[in-house]
C-alpha cells in the first residue's frame, strides 16, 4: 500500500545547518498492515511520516501509495487516500468549527464538497453514531465548538475524523504523546479498534519502545536516517524492550542513549 | 444631528458595512490581512462610473462590473502571496499602489463625475419618497442580503473549508482542502464586495475619485473590531451582524466627532479622527475596559 524507494531527504542543504534526515530509506507496507516506527530524536521517524503525507520534499527517491506514484503530489491531494492524526491535539481538529462541522470537513476529504450545506441531517446522525462509540457524551454536544473540548477528547475526535470516508492509510504521529497516561491508553485502544474494524493500513510513530512492540504487527526502527531494524511475526511477538536494546547494540556497535526512548 | 444627517450617516454606514463583511472574510476567516481594499474600493468606483458614463451600461450591471474588477484585484494579491510567496501585507500594498495608476487610466483622469446619468439610486425615484430616505432603506436591505448570502456560503462545504484554511491550515490540508485556492477565492470575494461598495459609493456621491480609497482598510477593520467588541460573536450569523453594526456605529462616531463643536475638528480631519477611533477601540479592547464603558453608558 505504501512504498518508499531510495528516499533521501536533506534539510538546509548547502548551509552550515545541513542535516541529512533520511539517507536511503526503502520501505514497503502491504495493504492492511499496522506498522509501528520507533527511533530516537532526529532519527528520521517523523520525517518519514512527513514524506508519506507529502509535507516534506524528497531530494531523491519515490513515494507510491496504492500503486500510484505520489512523489510530486501536494498534501491536500494525497489526503484523498490517507488521513493523519497529529501529536498536538490542537492540530487534528479545527477549534473554530463545531464538532459537526469538523466531521463535515473530514467527510469532504474523499467526497466533493460543493456549495451545498455542509451539515445535513444524515451527517448529524452519522457523526452522533460514531461519537457514541467514545462514550464521552460528545454525541449530545455536536454544535459545540471543538475548542471547548479537552486535549484527549479532541484527539479521540481527530481519530474518528481520520477514519471517516474511504480512507486507505492512517498515519499516526506520536498521537498519544501529549496526553495523560489514562487518556493515552484510551486513545491507543480506540486506534487499535478502528484500524481493526476498518482494516486500514496504518503507520504509527511512537517514542515508546513498549508501545511500538505491543501495537500493530510490525516494528521498524530508525537510526541516523536509516532503517536499522525491521521485525514482524513470531520474532517480534517474543521480543521485549531489553531484546530490542541488545539487538540495537549488536547491529550498531553503540549503546542507545536516548532516555525518552528507554523509559517510554 | 439632524434627521437628514442621521440618514446620510446610515447610508455610508451601510455601504461600509459591505466593506466590513469583506474585511471579516479576510482578517477573521482567512487570517489574511488584506490591504488591497485601498485600491479595490476606488477600482470598483472607477469601473462602474466609466461603464455608466463612457459605455452607457445599465447601472446595476456596471455595479456588478465593479465587483468583478475587485475580485480580480483580490485574486492577484492572493496570487502574489500563495504562488510567489510574497508576504500578504506587502502583496496587498503592491496591488493597491498599482491600482492607483490603473484607476487613473480607467477614468482617463483623477475622477469621473456621475452627473445627469442613471445610477442604481435613480431607479427608486418613482417610489414617492425623497432619495435621502429611500436610499438608506435600499442600502440597508442590500447589505443584509449580502450578509445572509455570506452566512449561507460559510455553512457550505466550501465555506467550512475556507474557515478551516484560515483557522488551522495544516489540519485543513490534511483533510484535503487546497488552502492556496481558498485564499485566492476568499480574498477575491472580499475585494469583490469592496468593489461593489466602491461602485455604490461613487453613485450616491456623484463621482468616482482616485483618492477615495484612502483609509478604507482602516474603516473596514475598525468596523470589525468595534462590532466584535460590542456583540459577542459565537456564531457566523452574529459575527457578520456585528460587522454591520460596527460599520454603522463607527460612521456615527466619526460624524459625531466631526460635528461636536467643542472638539474643534474640521471635515478634513476625518482620517485623523478615524485613526484615533481605531486606536482607542484597539487599546480599549486590550484592556477590556471597552465593554465596561459601554455597559455603564447604557445604564445612564
Amino acid at each position: 500500500m505504501i512504498e518508499l524507494s531510495e528516499v533521501h531527504v536533506t534539510f538546509n542543504k548547502d548551509t552550515p545547518l545541513e542535516t541529512r534526515a533520511l539517507r536511503g530509506v526503502d520501505l514497503n507496507v502491504p495493504k492492511g498492515q499496522f506498522l509501528t516506527i520507533i527511533g530516537s530524536n532526529g532519527a528520521g521517524k517523523s520525517t518519514s511520516l512527513n514524506v508519506i503525507a507529502g509535507h516534506t520534499k524528497l531530494e531523491v527517491g519515490h513515494v507510491k501509495i496504492d500503486g500510484q506514484d505520489v512523489t510530486n503530489w501536494p498534501v491536500y491531494k494525497r489526503s484523498k487516500m490517507l488521513s493523519r492524526v497529529f501529536q498536538d491535539p490542537k492540530m487534528g481538529t479545527c477549534e473554530d468549527l463545531s464538532i459537526l462541522e469538523n466531521f463535515a470537513l473530514a467527510h469532504g476529504r474523499t467526497r466533493p464538497r460543493g456549495f451545498r450545506y455542509a451539515v445535513g441531517s444524515s451527517m448529524r446522525d452519522e457523526a452522533a453514531e460514531q461519537l457514541k462509540i467514545l462514550g464521552l457524551g460528545l454525541e449530545d454536544r455536536l454544535n459545540d465548538k471543538v475548542g471547548l473540548l479537552s486535549g484527549g477528547q479532541r484527539q479521540a475526535v481527530s481519530l474518528l475524523m481520520a477514519a471517516t470516508g474511504d480512507t486507505k492509510v492512517l498515519l499516526l504521529d506520536e498521537h498519544t504523546a501529549a496526553l495523560d497516561p489514562k487518556t493515552a491508553e484510551f486513545v491507543l485502544e480506540l486506534t487499535k479498534k478502528i484500524v481493526d474494524d476498518l482494516k486500514l493500513t496504518a503507520v504509527m510513530v511512537t517514542h515508546s519502545m513498549a508501545q511500538a512492540l505491543h501495537t500493530g504487527e510490525r516494528t521498524i526502527m530508525f537510526h541516523r536516517g536509516k532503517i536499522v531494524f525491521d521485525a514482524g511475526g513470531a520474532e517480534r511477538d517474543n521480543m521485549e524492550v531489553a531484546d530490542l536494546l541488545e539487538l540495537f547494540k549488536r547491529e550498531q556497535g553503540e549503546e542507545l542513549t536516548d532516555d525518552a526512548l528507554l523509559l517510554g | 444631528m439632524s434627521l437628514y444627517e442621521i440618514l446620510g450617516t446610515l447610508e455610508t454606514g451601510f455601504i461600509f458595512g459591505i466593506v466590513a463583511l469583506g474585511a471579516y472574510l479576510t482578517f477573521q476567516i482567512l487570517d489574511f490581512p488584506d490591504l488591497t481594499v485601498e485600491g479595490s474600493f476606488p477600482l470598483g468606483a472607477a469601473v462602474a462610473a466609466t461603464l455608466i458614463v463612457g459605455a452607457g451600461w445599465n447601472p446595476w450591471l456596471a455595479t456588478l462590473g465593479g465587483g468583478v474588477a475587485g475580485f480580480v484585484a483580490g485574486f492577484a494579491t492572493a496570487m502574489l502571496n500563495v504562488r510567489f510567496k510574497i508576504l500578504h501585507i506587502l502583496a496587498g500594498i503592491l496591488l493597491s499602489i498599482s491600482l492607483y495608476s490603473i484607476n487613473l487610466r480607467i477614468m482617463s483622469g483623477p475622477n469621473k463625475p456621475l452627473l445627469m446619468v442613471d445610477t442604481v439610486f435613480t431607479s427608486f425615484e418613482g417610489f414617492g419618497m425623497p432619495g435621502y430616505i429611500i436610499n438608506p432603506i435600499f442600502l440597508g436591505i442590500m447589505v443584509l442580503v449580502i450578509k445572509l448570502l455570506l452566512d449561507a456560503f460559510l455553512a457550505t462545504g466550501w465555506g467550512i473549508s475556507m474557515r478551516a484554511a484560515g483557522a488551522n491550515p495544516a489540519m485543513a490540508e490534511a483533510n484535503g482542502v487546497n488552502v492556496g485556492n481558498m485564499k485566492l477565492y476568499g480574498v477575491g470575494t472580499a475585494n469583490a464586495l469592496t468593489g461593489i461598495a466602491g461602485a455604490l459609493f461613487a453613485q450616491i456621491f456623484g463621482a468616482a475619485d482616485a483618492y477615495m480609497g484612502i483609509g478604507v482598510i482602516i474603516v473596514g477593520l475598525a468596523s470589525v473590531i468595534v462590532g466584535m467588541s460590542i456583540l459577542p460573536s459565537r456564531t457566523i450569523f452574529l459575527a457578520t451582524l456585528a460587522c454591520l453594526m460596527g460599520a454603522t456605529l463607527y460612521r456615527f462616531a466619526v460624524a459625531l466627532a466631526l460635528n461636536a463643536d467643542f472638539l474643534g475638528f474640521q471635515a478634513s480631519d476625518v482620517q485623523l479622527v478615524t485613526a484615533l477611533l481605531v486606536a482607542i477601540a484597539l487599546i480599549a479592547q486590550q484592556s477590556g475596559s471597552f465593554k465596561t464603558i459601554l455597559r455603564k453608558g447604557s445604564r445612564k
